[in-house]
């Protein structure tokens, strides 16, 4: 029995990898990202503030399922791509990149609409005083931008798990993850102690995580809390 | 393409919408009532009940939703078939032997659908219960207790009616989430939007097009509920509006 088990888990292991990669490089692409987005959503370009909310209309109202398998099996309808542009195409077709993709543009969406409302959350005194030492802009964003970002930990946290949760669906782009691996022992075996195990595996990396990112928080929030 | 397939098709993806529209309304409702269960656990003064709902709700929320969606299709014909062939638990003192006839093995997958869509929209739903539970001021609680109203009483005449203006902001963006979250029943063989959209795909080889026209139903789910809620959250703090205006 105890064999068994570990035979299971030895070959689940294998899965942890990608799982493990496509969540870091998403996780920092995407952070990376939306800093960049909360900063143009202060710009005073009304096409640029439109097209953002757009595009994080459309991120957050659609499944993430649809937006793996568009990026994935979409371009395959477009032969032109692959005859004029092969290096996107080549990108493009790679089951991780296209993971990645998606995961990233995904999630920056939904950490736009977090660290944005952070900085909305920001007292109106904050920018007014900026504003009387006579900041510009980008000088009263290096200011408030740091001090928003650590109000926006917890709710960051709980987003950087919904990524790594977010990677146990690009099995069904035929990568082979942690759930790639689960669903293969379970058409070879059809037991539900897989399922316990890669369920297990799951909540250690997301308590972890989570941990993790409780302490960060701790840190980051010291100056508030005598 | 002639226009009898695009016209059919067309129907078939409205078809596959109220699919996933039942599921969703289906697991919202189920889902309430559970969260609500878990909230009222949760609060249990017998401490080992609430640290178990804790516990049960945590592992659900740390889990993969595809997982939760898989485990629970695969796990719950296995159960069937472990009552089916009878099995028997050591009790501290006494052996208890289960055992029943199924003559049916064959769960629909919607049930199962329903099933573990409920279960995760409880395990974020019920906490945000327990906090819109905490915002109703104790005072309410005592003075129904003052005038003599049953603990059941208290809960459905008093508490909960108080309870949805806090909480229906939250319900609503776990609503939100819901009907993402239906997309991946379509893995366990549900005739949803995604799965009628891989049908499609299959005769007219245009994916782009085909999952370009799913996400935008999706979109139009999504851009509904939100105007919807928007509404329900006005009219919830009507009440409130009044007050200010009193002052």
């Amino acid at each position: 029995m105890l064999d068994k088990l570990l035979n299971y888990t030895s070959i689940l292991i294998k899965g942890l990898p990608t799982t493990i990669s496509l969540s870091v490089a998403a996780i920092i692409a995407a952070c990376l990202l939306s800093i960049v987005l909360t900063i143009l959503l202060n710009s005073q370009h009304k096409l640029l503030i439109a097209s953002i909310k757009f595009y994080i209309l459309i991120f957050t109202g659609t499944p993430l399922l649809v937006q793996i398998i568009i990026i994935y099996y979409g371009p395959t309808q477009f032969p032109a791509i692959r005859e004029n542009w092969p290096l996107v195409w080549s990108l493009i077709s790679h089951p991780w990149m296209c993971a990645f993709i998606a995961l990233t543009l995904n999630s920056a969406a939904y950490t736009t609409q977090i660290f944005y409302g952070a900085l909305k959350a920001i007292p109106q005194g904050q920018w007014q005083a900026c504003a009387v030492l006579g900041m510009n802009k980008s000088q009263t964003l290096k200011i408030i931008m740091p001090y928003a970002f650590k109000r926006a930990i917890s709710s960051y946290s709980n987003e950087i798990i919904f990524v790594v949760k977010g990677t146990a669906l690009v099995s069904t782009i035929t990568l082979m993850d942690l759930m790639g691996y689960n669903q293969f022992l379970n058409g070879r075996y059809y037991e539900f102690s897989i399922f316990m195990i890669t369920g297990g595996i799951y909540l250690l990396i997301n308590g972890l995580l989570s941990a993790m990112m409780r302490s960060v928080e701790k840190k980051a929030l010291a100056f508030e809390t005598p | 393409m002639s226009q009898w397939f695009l016209d059919s098709s067309f129907t078939l993806l409205l078809k596959a919408s109220g699919v996933t529209l039942y599921l969703a309304l289906s697991s919202l409702l189920l889902g309430l009532l559970l969260a609500l269960v878990f909230a009222v656990l949760e609060a249990n003064s017998f401490r080992w009940v609430a640290k178990t709902t804790t516990l049960l709700v945590m592992i659900i929320r740390g889990l993969p939703e595809i997982l939760v969606v898989i485990a629970i299709y695969n796990g719950i014909p296995m159960i069937l078939n472990a009552i089916a062939d009878g099995f028997t638990m050591h009790l501290f003192i006494t052996d208890i032997t289960i055992q029943h006839n199924i003559e049916n093995f064959d769960i629909s997958p919607i049930i199962c659908g329903i099933i573990a869509l409920s279960l995760l929209y409880a395990s974020y739903a019920s906490q945000t219960l327990r906090g819109a539970f905490k915002a109703i001021s104790p005072g309410q609680r005592q003075a129904a207790q003052v005038l003599g109203l049953s603990k059941a009483r208290i809960l459905w005449r008093i508490e909960l009616p108080q309870l949805w203006r806090h909480a229906l902001p939250g319900l609503g963006n776990q609503w939100l989430v819901l009907l993402k979250d239906t997309a991946l029943v379509s893995l366990i063989t549900v005739n949803d939007i995604m799965m009628q959209t891989l049908s499609i795909i299959s005769y007219t080889k245009q994916p782009f097009s085909g999952y370009l026209m799913a996400a935008s139903l999706y979109l139009l789910i999504s851009v509904i509920s939100q105007w919807f809620l928007k509404k329900l959250e006005k009219k919830s703090l009507y009440f409130e509006q009044g007050a200010s205006y009193a002052r």
